[in-house]
């Protein structure tokens, strides 16, 4: 039995059929809220371990739902959203939302999100994100000595990828945006820093994959950000 | 505004060169006053607003009886019948310039009644063709989803695995319809709204990749970088429906094992994207027509129809990043479509 929780917040009766079938297909517990505000109460008893967010709701902004809760709870948010909603979207991450499905989706796919998530609650529990050594498949990252390593050989990095590499690593499974990231890393986030940011995560990675070949590291979300995968 | 008293200037002073001439030759005053009504009635024409040929009007009176009438050079005037003169030569002046005026703005009314015209045909014919176009998926899911809601029990499991299926794809057939009409709904006025961002061609070929047909494992599709980190400014989204809609295409006209090349490199101070596929290639004669909407080449069965949007939405995406999309025949069979893109560029941020 999969003891994972998870609250799915949807108004449209169809949709939400869908994803509970799939839950109960899959053996996950799940609880159901049609708006906000019973969203934000389920949360706050329940204490979920994932919630899937649609972002049209008919009494609260989704992107205000997930500040609410963000207020005093960490849980793993995966917001839903159509495709028309793209800037919402946005908000919604740089809001605190984890991870985003867009309208229509496959079965897969929102299975998919739910493992990378569960994969990450794992490692967060373990305490390994804390640590000073990050560990994630073949790549270590010893933050005290500041240096990268892929399959225990040291990553020859400019100090700009190595930023980027630890700011994905302390948010291992998260889709980060690129206004955080380029905040993160020059303070502001201009055009040329979004434009630039492309090109050094494209060297990173490919400084990644040198070392380890097929498996993939950061994903890519176009028109979004980026996000460092959880690999086994 | 400025380029307006430029030109109002410029006729005035022409018309009185003109008048100057009349003069030397001889001519009467009647003809000098007829040029200067020609003067206004040029300005009304080829200015914005009726205030020039107002002010123009009323300058030529004043310029006329300064050079031509006697006293000359004075602005008094000998004979009792010049202010007669004068009222009735600004009156004409001015009419004619109102007329001038009014007839620019009903041609041009008339050319947006004509513009808004040709975008509700065009309105028209979209959802006329959707809305035909539709009904077959719609049909296949509703109907094989009412015969398992009411004889699913009396059906064997192969039967049921069919019909799901037919539900299953046809659904998927329509997500990737509403995908293009997406892109269709932000063509206003013929022109395109882009959303351009400096994008790295790599993540969005690589992106365009995971959005094709499923079909996809059938093919082998290569891909090919001409140097490291091309970027480009572009609407990501509409040109990754570019790719997604070529790459389909080239896998829906060509037989199994068949061979899909992508390739990206520089051109002339652009990004080249080139598509290629070893098929059979696209007639001649229908190559001209292929990026035109609604027109569906060949005869296609009908489990592979097709709305023929998808290279019509390709050339309008193309066109409105101001660059070229074009098709030609691969060598030594197939077809290969060229596209490109404007050029991103960085200074890297330190």
């Amino acid at each position: 039995m999969n003891k994972t929780l998870v609250l799915v917040v949807e108004d449209d009766a169809p949709v939400r059929n869908l994803i509970t079938t799939t839950l109960k297909a899959h053996d996950y517990r799940f609880l159901k809220a049609e708006n906000g505000e019973n969203a934000i109460l389920g949360t706050a008893s329940h204490n979920p371990d994932v919630i899937l967010l649609d972002l049209g709701l008919p009494d609260i902004d989704g992107v205000e739902v997930i500040k609410r809760i963000r207020t005093w709870s960490n849980v793993p948010i995966i917001i839903i959203s159509a495709r028309s909603e793209d800037c919402d979207k946005i908000e919604a991450l740089d809001a605190g939302a984890d991870d985003y499905l867009t309208k229509p989706f496959s079965v897969e796919e929102l299975l998919a999100r739910l493992r990378v998530t569960e994969r990450r609650l794992a490692y967060m529990q373990n305490g390994q994100v804390t640590g000073a050594v990050f560990t994630n498949g073949a790549l270590k990252i010893d933050y005290a000595a500041g240096c990268a390593y892929m399959q225990e050989k040291e990553l020859h990095l400019t100090p700009i990828e190595y930023k980027l590499l630890c700011l994905l690593s302390k948010n291992i499974g998260k889709v980060l945006t690129h206004t955080y990231i380029t905040q993160q890393i020059w303070g502001h986030s201009w055009e040329n820093d979004v434009a630039s940011l492309r090109v050094f995560m494209a060297t990173l990675r490919k400084k990644l994959e040198k070392e380890s070949g097929t498996v993939q590291y950061i994903q890519t979300h176009i028109g979004v950000g980026y996000r460092m995968m959880k690999v086994e | 505004m400025l380029s307006n008293i430029r030109k109002s200037l410029l006729m005035l002073l022409a018309a009185t060169g003109v008048g100057f001439l009349f003069r030397y030759f001889e001519l009467s005053e009647a003809n000098i006053i007829m040029v200067y009504i020609l003067a206004v009635l040029i300005i009304a024409m080829i200015t914005t607003h009726q205030i020039y040929s107002l002010v123009s009007s009323f300058i030529s009176v004043i310029v006329f009886n300064f050079f031509f009438t006697e006293p000359r050079y004075t602005l008094t005037a000998y004979k009792k019948d010049y202010p007669i003169t004068f009222i009735i030569m600004f009156i004409a002046a001015f009419l004619t310039g109102s007329l001038a005026v009014r007839l620019k703005n009903q041609a041009k009314k008339s050319e947006e009644a004509a513009l808004l015209a040709q975008k509700e045909q065009l309105r028209a014919n979209l959802l006329r063709s959707i809305s035909h176009d539709l009904r077959t998926p719609l049909t296949a899911i509703s109907g094989n989803a009412s015969n398992l809601l009411s004889n699913g029990e009396k059906f064997d499991a192969e039967t049921k695995h069919q019909l799901y299926l037919d539900i299953y794809e046809n659904a998927l057939w329509l997500i990737n319809i509403v995908e293009n009409l997406l892109a269709v709904t932000k063509i206003e006025k013929g022109k395109m709204t882009l959303k351009c961002s400096t994008e790295l061609m790599e993540e969005i070929v690589s992106e365009a990749l995971q959005h094709v047909d499923k079909d996809k494992a059938q093919h082998n599709i290569t891909v090919q970088f001409e140097e490291e980190f091309i970027l480009a400014k572009i609407d990501a989204g509409l040109i990754i429906q570019v790719i997604v809609n070529i790459v389909d295409n080239a896998i829906k006209y060509t037989q199994k094992d068949s061979h899909i090349e992508i390739s990206v490199g520089k051109k002339e101070n652009k990004v080249l994207v080139t598509i290629s596929d070893d098929g059979p290639g696209i007639p001649d004669g229908e190559k001209e027509h292929i990026f035109d909407m609604f027109y569906t080449g060949r005869n296609v069965a009908d489990s592979k129809r097709s709305l023929g949007l998808g290279l019509f939405l390709c050339k309008s995406i193309i066109e409105a990043h101001e660059c070229e999309i074009r098709v030609e025949n691969h060598i030594p069979h197939g077809t290969e479509f060229q596209f490109t893109l404007p050029i991103g560029e960085v200074t890297l941020s330190e």
